[in-house]
């Protein structure tokens, strides 16, 4: 598992609906804003990327000193957004894919609002499970 | 595009060109002086040449023109490499400077996003990093590995006031003076000299100085000059449009600089410069290229040369490795050729240079000299830029020599910089700037905080450059910069990066990035003394409920901090802490209709109102809209405005919440309120369109701006609370006005942590949500709007005593106060109570009594009215106080009520109490006021009766008390058992008074009591109005002398009304109905009951118990029992009589069979499962006496018969064996029956059979779903003896 590790969804409207620290690393303050830094930056390399091909995972788009972001585009343009430390390309596709499934089930709840934040504790606990098995 | 018009092309014209040592002596500095210039600031605006069009030959034999032309001039105590601190000093006031020049704005408003990209490339970059680009590159200068810096020429001034001018140009050449580059060797000492004599008119005369110009011209030979200076007066401004602005000096330009200069001087130092330039300069360095060229070419060039170059090189191998490679001295060939090719390249012959760099890279690469390597390719990279070739070849060279440079270590890092700088342009000038924002943030992390902040802001404008603008990489790396920034104690430059990234962050759910942005450009802001605009920021981060617990109170006290340093209250408009819900507004107000207290408010309206039907006058007259005819005779008559009272309080309920962790305190919340007292006239015609809500612009000021003054008109309460972390809290605000008008409630204003005041006015627009409140019937378009009317009476009720938790059944005395507290009388009072099962009204005398003691029998009856008005068994009780009953103003009044627990479970009563003002002059005649008491009743004893008929008597029931204590610690003492109604008389067992020796009742305990019961009927089908003189049983054993409580008083017959109303439908009527009551008294102690509420007496209604059981008929057989027979002479005949009656309320049809033969018993049994199935197994059974009458028969002899008593009975019926007739609800008839028997004996004439078809009305099926519509039972036992009688 990656020491450093934060999972990030952005809806198509450039708003992140779900935040995860799934690293191992003992959480520090001043990393959740570095992380969301990060990963809003490279919300630009994605929207470049991202009409350049037909695949969903954008492999890894960016990076800032030793932290990598890794990008998957859904159909409708939700970005997962992984920033890791660990070179594991494998593991982060099934990671993102396994994701979107979790995801496709959250859109199918008619209560939920494409857009809105995802709060469903659910959905939180499996994606910690995901990472842990993925990354 | 043309690189030699880019940016970076005008760059390396300006910055890679022949650099003049200047030698001076003092008297030439101390002439230069008077005009506030040193030498070289003299000559410096002279020294670039926009267009000095001169021919230029180097290698090639084609000439070209030169177009532009720089001389750089340095001091020769400057020409050396200038030491790592210096260059950070130097470079750190180019960045201060800058953050006074450029950015004194900084409080203002930050660009928007859209003028940000409207603006186009230069306007970004501001030009002071520019400045400090070309300052970085300046403090590498005159390095050894590289020539371009070496001094082309120099040049020897001395004054002609100097004494013995030629020595002194000797002196200046001193070797002790020489820069060490030149005497270390590593540049030739052979320079090209030139000399100056420097003439400052206001000595004298140049005519003097002629003489010493020839002795020079003789010793020195063509290369001397003379130049005059200072030849003005006074300034004569034709020094004004000359740019005497020092380069690489950071003096202010002032009024008299260059004063003494005339005209004649300046053309004469233009002259000078352009003649020194074209006529020795550049040829100098034509003629050195072409030599080297030669040179080089002859080494070199071939392929002869170029093996036996690898094969020296090689040899060279084994050589011990310098960390700086081998040296090279200015003789060597390396040396020369880079001296070639760095001429070529000042004088723009990029071709030459570019073959002569790749020469010698190899070479540097061959030996290892890394440093010498790097600074070649960063040239070749130059000069493929400059010729325009392939990009992939600038950048691959750039990129090896950034990273050779890298690689040497920390010596070397600024050159690195240097070259990144380069490339970053080179990239820029190629539109790559995404590549060149990566070169920019990749040489940051190489230098130190101060420098990669400045390089972390270029790289962030190319972003923003870039196409598509990349917007968040801008702000992403302005964001970095600003760090950086801080870190090195530049805040105003801090401040502008972070300010600038906020448009890009703006609006947006990443809640750590604009808290990280917020907090610390408000932080900063505060440092720097701007905290008007510091707090603007604090704000923004108040919210921060996702941060830590930490973090958090980091947030507050930093904002606090702010604050206090302001030193005055700040007001806020839409403070975010605490966060106030809109959505659970409420206003509480009272007009017409009065609360008793704040609890009562939340009761629905449509439920006061279904209780208030009768109570209030409009309410009976069918309308549609209530405030139609009400409010047409006052001025009041508008829809949408409420009413309120002068001198009586508006509450607005608001819920206040912390979403902090952090514990804050809130202290001065009110309201913000408006009151226009009323005007003569303008009342009724005022419409309440004109009341509008104030305008948008209006609520973003201040209250304290909006009302300066402390309005008299009505008074606010102030209330202060502290929210702990996640805490909601709903506080009520209220207002009083004073007087009589338009009262507005605005807004809340409220103080956190005293020092900041927050406000907010009620949005006008989100109408519906106010609509949820207790007022929603209203249409709520302003219903924040009250008019004011004048001071009304109000009176104030309270019910004393009344518990919280009392026991069912529980039976008190309580007192009603009702106080008035205005100066006015309220008369016609009237009261409506929502549950008269558990409270009624009293009457004046109940008021000296005590309870159980009121309600004994007393000896001499003394009849008591029922209470005034009461209207028996409505569905609630509707009571007028005595029409006497005024109360006066100030005074109070109290009146008796009665309390009994009727059922067990939460309860709510409302009480609405009505009175009308004395005096009638105001717009509201009458007013309600309106209580709710919440009880819990919990269950104390569980009563339930068995009543069964007797089989020998048709007047005699059988009863049987079950009690369950269920309470869990209380005990209770049975005190009595009535039962109501004069018809019926209940009396204890007589042979049982045994069986009830308990008159306790512990807790938990369950019992069974047993009466008998009469009824007392002279005949069933008159009907007698129900009194309440029932019979009474006392249960206390005799010598206690407890007294009988008389069930017919007053309380108890309303009570039990009441209890029969709810417990069944059919009150009245039924004869075949007892009731039951219960008294008891409580002794167990409960200590979470305080013994001042102690119940005293506890009642317990039965009203709805039947006599009659599963069968709806009751029968009694009468005739003889024992018959002396002389059976000798014929049979025996005996009648009988079966008296059958009808329980039900309904027709029967029953039909009597008789059967001759002996039925099995399961007659009996299907009895005993009747009785069964409607009692628990109590009451009267059949009992078998089969086996008894075998016994008899036995011991009457051995008759035949006898044997055959179980197939056919030794009698039989005679006279009709079947009967079938009608039977009227409640009537009795009778059969006649007769027996024939043949032996003496015992028998038991209990075969016959009753069957009953209830003849139902059409519609009623069944209420009763006890009775069964048919069915049909045996007889009861009967026993006949039957003598021989012998004559």
């Amino acid at each position: 598992m990656a020491s450093t590790a934060c999972f990030i969804i952005v809806s198509r409207n450039d708003i992140p609906i779900y935040e995860a620290e799934v690293g191992s690393a003992a959480k520090k303050e001043e990393a959740a804003q570095q992380h969301q830094f990060i990963l809003h930056a490279a919300l630009d390399i994605v929207e470049d990327l991202a009409w350049t091909t037909g695949a969903m995972f954008l492999k890894s788009v960016d990076k800032f000193n030793d932290l990598v972001v890794s990008v998957y585009v859904t159909a409708g343009h939700t970005r997962f957004m992984l920033l890791h430390d660990s070179r594991n390309e494998d593991g982060i596709k099934s990671f993102f894919q396994e994701v979107q499934e979790l995801y496709i089930k959250i859109l199918l709840n008619p209560l939920y609002l494409p857009g809105s934040r995802i709060t469903s504790s659910h959905f939180d606990t499996k994606v910690r499970a995901l990472a842990r098995k993925y990354l | 595009m043309d690189p030699q018009k880019s940016y970076l092309g005008r760059l390396l014209q300006e910055e890679i060109t022949p650099v003049i040592m200047v030698f001076t002596t003092h008297l030439v500095e101390d002439a230069c002086q008077k005009n506030g210039l040193n030498f070289i600031e003299m000559l410096l605006p002279f020294s670039l040449f926009n267009k000095i069009n001169v021919p230029v030959r180097t290698a090639s034999d084609q000439p070209y023109r030169l177009q532009m032309f720089k001389l750089r001039l340095a001091y020769a105590s400057d020409i050396h490499l200038q030491n790592y601190e210096a260059a950070e000093r130097h470079l750190k006031q180019v960045v201060h400077d800058a953050s006074h020049k450029s950015l004194t704005n900084l409080s203002s408003d930050p660009p928007e996003l859209e003028d940000l990209l409207k603006d186009s490339g230069s306007d970004l970059c501001p030009t002071w990093i520019q400045t400090f680009n070309k300052e970085l590159i300046q403090t590498l200068c005159f390095s050894e590995h590289e020539t371009f810096d070496h001094p082309v020429a120099c040049l020897l001034v001395v004054s002609s006031k100097d004494e013995r001018t030629i020595n002194k140009f000797i002196d200046l050449l001193n070797t002790d003076q020489l820069p060490s580059l030149l005497n270390d060797g590593v540049m030739d000492p052979k320079i090209l000299k030139h000399y100056l004599l420097l003439h400052d008119n206001q000595d004298g005369s140049p005519e003097k100085v002629t003489s010493i110009l020839a002795e020079m011209r003789n010793t020195f030979g063509s290369n001397c000059k003379l130049l005059c200076i200072n030849s003005a007066e006074h300034a004569d401004g034709a020094s004004k449009d000359i740019s005497w602005m020092p380069y690489g000096s950071h003096t202010l330009p002032r009024d008299d600089i260059a004063c003494f200069l005339s005209s004649d001087d300046i053309n004469s130092v233009r002259d000078f410069m352009q003649d020194f330039s074209c006529n020795y300069i550049i040829p100098h360095m034509e003629q050195k290229i072409r030599i080297l060229n030669q040179q080089v070419a002859a080494t070199r060039k071939g392929f002869r040369n170029q093996i036996k170059n690898l094969w020296w090189r090689k040899g060279k191998e084994d050589a011990p490795e310098t960390p700086n490679g081998p040296t090279y001295t200015f003789s060597s060939i390396e040396s020369q050729i880079r001296i070639l090719a760095d001429y070529a390249f000042m004088l723009r012959d990029y071709e030459l240079a570019l073959s002569n760099y790749r020469l010698l890279s190899t070479d540097y690469k061959l030996d290892k000299a890394w440093k010498r390597y790097a600074g070649v390719q960063e040239m070749t990279g130059l000069c493929y830029f400059m010729l325009d070739q392939s990009r992939k070849d600038s950048d691959y060279c750039m990129e090896n020599a950034f990273s050779t440079y890298l690689k040497i270590g920390s010596s070397s890092q600024r050159y690195a910089t240097r070259c990144g700088l380069w490339w970053a342009e080179m990239s820029k000038a190629k539109s790559q700037f995404k590549d060149a924002a990566n070169i920019y943030f990749r040489i940051s992390n190489e230098e130190p905080s101060l420098h990669a902040a400045v390089l972390l802001e270029q790289a962030a404008y190319c972003y923003l450059l870039s196409n598509p603008p990349m917007l968040r990489k801008y702000g992403f790396h302005l964001v970095l910069a600003g760090n950086r920034y801080y870190m090195s104690d530049q805040r105003h430059h801090a401040i502008w990066a972070y300010r600038n990234a906020l448009c890009v962050y703006r609006e947006n759910g990443w809640s750590y990035i604009s808290d990280h942005v917020h907090y610390n450009v408000g932080r900063w802001y505060s440092f720097v003394g701007i905290l008007d605009v510091a707090v603007k920021h604090m704000l923004e981060v108040l919210e921060c409920s996702h941060q830590s617990l930490a973090t958090q109170s980091i947030f507050l006290n930093d904002f606090f901090h702010v604050l206090q340093s302001i030193g005055k209250k700040f007001e806020v408009y839409k403070l975010r802490l605490p966060v106030i819900n809109m959505a659970s507004l409420k206003v509480l107000f009272e007009d017409f209709r009065t609360y008793a207290s704040a609890s009562d408010v939340h009761v629905s309206e449509s439920l006061w109102q279904s209780l208030e039907e009768e109570l209030v006058p409009w309410a009976s007259s069918g309308r549609s809209n209530w405030l139609d005819s009400q409010m047409k005779p006052s001025s009041l008559k508008r829809k949408d405005i409420s009413v309120c009272v002068a001198g009586e309080s508006v509450t607005v309920e608001l819920e206040f919440k912390n979403p902090l962790q952090v514990s804050i305190s809130v202290s001065e919340i009110s309201l913000i309120c408006e009151l226009s007292a009323k005007s003569e006239g303008t009342e009724t015609g005022k419409s309440a369109s004109q009341i509008e809500p104030p305008e948008d612009s209006d609520h973003r000021n201040s209250p304290s701006y909006r009302y300066p003054h402390n309005d008299d008109s009505f008074t606010l309460t102030k209330v202060d609370v502290v929210l702990g972390g996640g805490e909601t809290q709903r506080i009520q605000l209220e207002v009083s006005p004073k007087i009589e008008g338009l009262l507005k409630v605005i807004g809340v204003r409220w103080t956190l942590s005293d020092t900041v005041v927050g406000y907010q006015y009620f949005d006008f627009d989100a109408k519906n949500k106010q609509k949820k409140g207790r007022r929603s019937r209203h249409s709520s378009s302003s219903n924040l709007s009250f008019i004011v009317i004048k001071g009304l009476p109000k009176l104030n009720a309270c019910i004393q005593h009344l518990p919280k938790k009392v026991f069912a059944g529980d039976l008190r005395l309580l007192l009603l106060q009702l106080g008035n507290q205005s100066k006015f009388s309220v008369k016609n009072i009237k009261m409506k109570i929502s549950h008269p099962r558990f409270l009624i009204p009293g009457c004046m005398e109940d008021l000296n009594m005590d309870l159980p003691e009121c309600l004994e029998k007393q000896k001499i009856n003394g009849t008591r009215k029922a209470p005034a008005d009461v209207t028996a068994n409505s569905k609630s009780l509707l009571f007028s106080f005595p029409v006497d009953a005024i109360i006066q103003g100030e005074t109070s009044f109290t009146w008796p009520l009665w309390f009994h627990a009727g059922l067990s479970g939460n309860i709510s009563l409302y009480v609405s109490i009505y009175y009308e003002v004395a005096s009638c002059s105001s717009d509201m005649t009458f007013r309600i006021l309106r209580m709710h008491h919440d009880l819990e009743v919990m269950p104390s004893m569980d009563v339930s009766f068995n009543i069964t008929p007797c089989t020998s008597s048709l007047q005699e029931f059988f009863v049987r008390m079950d009690i369950l204590n269920k309470t869990k610690l209380d005990t209770f003492s049975l005190h009595q058992l009535s039962c109501v109604g004069n018809t019926w008389e209940i009396s204890a067992l007589p042979t049982s008074l045994s069986v009830f020796p308990v008159q306790t009742l512990l807790a938990g305990q369950a019992l069974s009591c047993f009466f008998k019961l009469k009824d007392c009927r002279k005949s069933s089908t008159t009907e007698e109005k129900l009194t309440f003189r029932g019979g009474d049983l006392l249960m206390v054993s005799e010598d206690s002398k407890e007294a009988m409580i008389d069930i017919s008083k007053s309380p108890m017959v309303e009570f039990h009304q009441q209890e029969r109303y709810h417990q069944g439908k059919s009150a009245k009527g039924d004869p075949s109905i007892v009731e039951f009551i219960l008294i008891s008294k409580m002794q167990g102690s409960d200590p979470s009951i305080l013994p001042g509420i102690r119940p005293k007496l506890l009642t317990n209604h039965a009203c709805y118990s039947s006599v009659s059981s599963k069968c709806p008929i009751s029968w009694q057989m009468s005739g003889p029992r024992k018959i002396n027979h002389n059976f000798s002479k014929s049979f025996c005949e005996a009648s009988f009589h079966l008296q059958v009656h009808n329980l039900s309320d309904t027709l029967l049809t029953i039909r009597l069979a008789t059967t001759n033969c002996m039925l099995e018993r399961k007659h009996s049994s299907e009895v005993a499962k009747l009785s069964d199935s409607s009692g628990n197994g109590g009451g009267w059974h059949d009992i078998s006496l089969v086996n008894d009458i075998k016994a008899i028969s036995n011991v009457h002899g051995n008759r035949p018969k006898k044997s055959s008593l179980e197939t056919s009975s030794p009698f039989v019926w005679c006279a009709l064996s079947s009967t079938k007739l009608n039977l009227e609800p409640f009537c009795t008839t009778e059969i006649p029956l007769k027996v024939c028997l043949f032996t003496p004996g015992t028998y038991d004439l209990s075969n016959y059979e009753l069957h009953w078809v209830l003849k139902l009305p059409e519609e009623g099926i069944t209420h009763d779903g006890k009775l069964c519509s048919s069915g049909s039972v045996g007889g009861h036992p009967f026993y006949l003896t039957v003598l021989q009688v012998r004559h």
